[in-house]
């Protein structure tokens, strides 16, 4: 592991977290001279502060915290010449006629600049913030997003509430309600707006019920009060159309309200570099290979789309890494990957069928709980794959996969379907 | 049948009897109780005769609910007691810092004094930072006056103190093609009050403002219209002043005042008793309750809130611009234009604000229903306008009279004071003017009883925190390589790095909250909102302020973040 740079790489790798990690080491294991760049002081990205288990069933075969987790890559990196430069930020990319990109980098040596042949973004996501969500009442201390509040608890030992109200049902939102109950806070509820839980099945279990923490759905944060701190906050309930239900507000008084209202890919720089995000995954589209539309720009992991399992942004990067340090510039005959009203997204939206990336794994999310359905890929009247799903649920990514020589070129897109069993 | 006889019958027959006016001092009173707040703003605007009155002193009881009060800083201790002064400026406000630092050409014990716990916590933090080419102003009117040489100073006093100043100019359209008639007669009405204009086209406005609506048929433009960060400017003019020996005491309340002889001998706070030879009342919208205890009350201030909302700074034009449109009355009053969109000084776009009446003068509380209402109407001038782009807003009050003017005024009872209230847009705009005309007036007022020596180590420069963001290269590179900490970038969203953080929090006037810094170099002021970078500022303040996590604070003593170390509490069993 080498922590210096030169100017001149096959693979620049921007992100040192779970899917940073995971591209840089194959980017070299396929023989890329390979720059990781990670804004932080060290590796790791958001699994630094996820002292929680449960990582790493799937790509490990064991549950892992999460700083265990990256020290698994760490320690794979340091088997490798990839060069890393920490607390380095990415100001700018431009890409040269030739086709190579050059990166301006702000370190606390000065400005830098490199030059690479392709690029991973492996930047991860953000929290929605509660303005995003417009809350509204006063301003006070004490409306934090989760993931501000883990930091809180675990990197700086500190607690950021005494009684609380979490609104949102998302993974970092249930893991917290339990954090924070073991640390003594009092969690008075977690509320969801939709009608389903916005986390994994078994957060809610492992983290709501264990502790007796009450979820109450269809039901939302409307005011907050207190000047100086938060002292109380209004509950409602709403309808299917998120309109609330007048005569159903509740005070609750607490000191804090924590939000797990979603995650928001970051792609500043893939919109410096004019990519065009998808608006249903907030990300830029990709093909197999995790190329984006534009030629030697690869992304990965939450920069992607948000996963709700560390083992797949691995395996993903694992691929994107391996595409980027294999790319060779040339034209791409990219097939639209469509999808069924039914499902809130599907990826990657591209098959690259020059590609030598024969298999793709196709991952999807429906919009509301389905069960009992078949999900089909076809391209043209061929179908590529089927498979049979007892419960879908929108909070967990599902996964097929397809064979890339089954696809014939001269139909123009790739459809996934969704059916009941019959 | 004489004047106030006739105010009385008006308002009797509006609210039955509940109401009274009656003259005092050169002032009408009003008196009596309402249960609509409403109400008691038009029985105060009935009453407003600027030529024979010198005010409307409105204390009509508003008996639907309980009016807040003052809110007050909890610190109590003996910090200012017994500190003489030569002049007192209650409010560090635009206003109070303003004059703050004109004051400070002369060799004055100067005391800037605010309730809060940094300076420009209400109206000049809470605007849009329009400065103001003179619109909709009347002649005759003192904010007019003010506003045209206010607005002329901007380009000295930017470069002097450092702060970003940009002059886009502003575009007012109108739908009709037949109002260029209208626009042409009004742009005569500008013409005699000297505010520049120019006619524009469908087709170069549309070419000046990317995206606005097809609508827009004409427009006028006014190029001496500009844009500051509002609470930028009150910091360098505090900044300034404190440079130049200014004191600055915050967290202290003038609660009362010690008068005689028509004479302020002392000001009573939270942190001891203040002795001044003059003081100026630049309390914003506690003017008339400072007038109040001053003994010298001829106006009232009654709160009118308005609310701004922030875009992403990725859906920004290339050109900057300051838009609104002619007679959009969605939202309008008699006494707001309505608001407008802009292009802030740091690269947002901002649509605001509304205008509503509130009894709570610190009511900084927003409601989506104002958010609704202001992008409904701006969307009609740039359709592209998106809710789900907004990424922060804010409500601020204005600190309105029923004159609606500004009232700058040495004291009507009380000798030594000097009142610069009611000051309301576009009172950032006429602030420098207001602060300039206001020294002297102090001095002129001080030479009557001590010897006013200008302060010959005044220096009118004041260098900004750099911004490395926006630097050019080389600069950038030139300053990490002196200072490494400006290489180390701790909001991602604004690229704002350790070195300025620990700038903000090491100048002359104090700064030691997550909102000081975020208000200083904005790290925290992008789309995620500090979510990232909060901890780390907090971080940050608590090892160069050696203060532990849990006493480090979002605004003031009251709002802090922590409640110490995990596992300390009671375990029990």
């Amino acid at each position: 592991m080498i922590q210096q740079f030169e100017n001149t790489y096959d693979v620049t790798v921007i992100g040192g977290g779970p899917a940073g990690l995971a591209a840089a080491v194959s980017a070299w294991e396929v023989g890329a001279k390979t720059l990781l760049v990670e804004r932080e002081e060290k590796l790791g990205g958001i699994l630094k502060q996820c002292i929680h288990d449960g990582f790493g069933l799937l790509m490990f075969k064991q549950k892992l915290t999460g700083p265990e987790y990256a020290q698994y890559y760490i320690e794979m990196l340091k088997n490798t010449d990839v060069n890393i430069t920490c607390s380095t930020f990415v100001t700018d990319i431009n890409r040269q006629d030739d086709g190579i990109f050059h990166l301006i980098l702000v370190t606390h040596h000065g400005i830098k600049h490199i030059y690479t042949k392709a690029i991973v973004l492996a930047t991860g996501c953000r929290e929605r913030s509660a303005k995003q969500i417009f809350i509204h009442g006063t301003r006070p201390a004490g409306i934090l997003t989760a993931g501000t509040a883990q930091y809180y608890v675990n990197i700086l030992g500190q607690m950021p509430v005494k009684k609380c109200v979490i609104l949102g049902s998302g993974d970092i939102g249930l893991i917290m309600a339990r954090r924070l109950t073991l640390e003594g806070a009092e969690v008075e509820g977690v509320y969801e707006a939709k009608k389903e839980l916005g986390g994994l099945l078994r957060n809610y279990s492992q983290c709501l019920m264990d502790f007796n923490i009450p979820l109450h759905t269809q039901t939302t944060v409307t005011r907050v009060f207190g000047e100086k701190r938060v002292s109380a906050v209004e509950v409602c309930s709403v309808d299917e159309n998120m309109s609330r239900i007048n005569g159903s507000e509740r005070i609750i008084e607490c000191d804090s309200l924590i939000l797990s209202v979603g995650l928001i890919p970051e792609n500043e720089l893939a919109e410096k570099m004019n990519i065009t995000l998808d608006a249903e995954t907030k990300g830029p589209a990709a093909d197999q290979c995790y190329q984006t539309k534009k030629d030697g720009i690869f992304v990965c992991g939450n920069a992607f789309h948000v996963n709700d399992l560390v083992d797949y942004v691995s395996s993903g990067a694992r691929i994107a890494g391996k595409c980027a340090a294999k790319y060779k510039k040339r034209e791409r005959r990219l097939i639209p990957v469509i999808h069924d009203e039914k499902f809130a997204y599907c990826v990657p939206q591209l098959i690259d069928i020059d590609s030598d990336q024969k298999k793709a794994d196709i991952y999807f999310r429906t919009k509301q709980k389905e069960e009992d359905k078949h999900v089909t890929v076809t391209s043209g009247d061929n179908i590529l794959i089927a498979k049979k799903y007892i419960e879908m649920r929108p909070s967990e990514l599902e996964h097929i996969q397809i064979d890339i020589d089954k696809i014939e070129y001269g139909n123009d897109k790739i459809h996934v379907k969704m059916g009941k069993v019959e | 049948m004489d004047l106030i006889h006739k105010l009385n019958k008006k308002l009797d027959k509006m609210f039955n009897g509940s109401v009274n006016a009656k003259e005092e001092n050169g002032c009408v009173i009003l008196t009596g109780s309402l249960n609509s707040w409403d109400d008691i703003v038009k029985a105060g605007y009935l009453a407003v005769n600027k030529k024979k009155y010198l005010g409307v002193i409105n204390d009509i009881e508003y008996t639907k609910e309980p009016v807040p009060g003052m809110r007050l800083p909890d610190l109590e201790d003996k910090q200012y007691d017994n500190v003489k002064c030569d002049v007192a400026i209650i409010g560090a406000g635009i206003i109070g810092c303003a004059i703050a630092r004109e004051l400070a050409r002369f060799d004055l014990d100067i005391l800037l004094i605010d309730k809060e716990h940094d300076v420009g916590m209400h109206a000049s933090s809470r605007n849009d930072g329009e400065i103001h080419p003179g619109v909709d102003l009347i002649k005759g009117q003192v904010k007019q006056k003010y506003n045209a040489r206010g607005n002329a100073l901007y380009d000295e006093i930017s470069k002097e103190m450092d702060f970003k100043f940009y002059r886009p100019g502003q575009y007012l359209c109108f739908t009709k093609k037949y109002m260029k008639i209208i626009c042409n007669i009004a742009r005569l009405y500008w013409k005699v009050m000297k505010v520049p204009t120019r006619y524009l086209n469908k087709e170069k406005l549309q070419k000046r403002i990317e995206g606005i609506s097809d609508d827009m048929e004409c427009a006028v433009f006014f190029p001496t219209a500009g844009i500051v960060c509002p609470y930028e400017v009150t910091i360098a003019y505090a900044e300034n002043a404190c440079d130049n020996k200014v004191k600055l005491a915050l967290d202290t309340a003038v609660t009362d005042m010690e008068v005689l002889d028509n004479r302020i001998l002392s000001l009573n706070t939270n942190r001891g008793t203040i002795y001044p030879k003059l003081v100026i009342n630049a309390a914003g919208v506690y003017a008339d309750k400072i007038a109040q205890i001053a003994n010298d009350r001829f106006y009232t201030i009654h709160a009118r809130k308005g609310t701004n909302a922030i875009f992403d700074k990725k859906t920004v034009k290339k050109n900057r611009f300051i838009v609104s449109a002619f007679g959009m009355s969605a939202v309008k009053t008699a006494h707001s234009k309505g608001g407008g969109i802009l292009t802030t000084a740091d690269d947002n776009m901002l649509i605001g604000p509304d205008a509503k009446e509130t009894f709570d003068r610190e009511d900084f509380s927003t409601e989506d229903i104002n958010i609704d209402q202001i992008i409904q109407k701006h969307k009609k001038t740039l359709p592209g306008l998106k809710k789900s782009d907004i990424i922060a807003y804010y409500s601020g009050i204005r600190a309105a009279t029923y004159e609606e003017d500004f009232v700058i005024t040495e004291g009507k009872n009380t000798k030594n004071i000097i009142h610069v209230a009611g000051i309301q847009s576009p009172g950032l705009t006429a602030a420098p003017a207001i602060a300039k005309d206001v020294s002297l007036t102090v001095k002129k007022m001080l030479s009557e009883i001590m010897e006013v020596k200008p302060n010959a180590d005044f220096n009118p420069n004041r260098k900004a925190i750099p911004d490395l963001a926006r630097m050019d290269e080389e600069e950038r590179d030139r300053l990490i390589k002196q200072n490494p900490d400006y290489g180390v970038i701790v909001c991602r969203c604004e690229e704002i790095s350790l070195g300025q953080i620990k700038q903000a929090l090491s100048r002359s006037v104090p700064c030691d909250t997550l909102d000081g810094v975020k208000r200083r170099v904005r790290a925290g002021m992008g789309r995620c909102q500090g979510g990232f970078c909060g901890p780390l500022v907090l971080k940050t303040i608590s090892k160069i302020k050696n203060i532990d996590y849990e006493y480090v604070a979002k605004k003031d003593s009251q709002s802090r973040i922590l409640f110490g170390k995990t596992k300390k509490h009671d375990t029990a069993v």
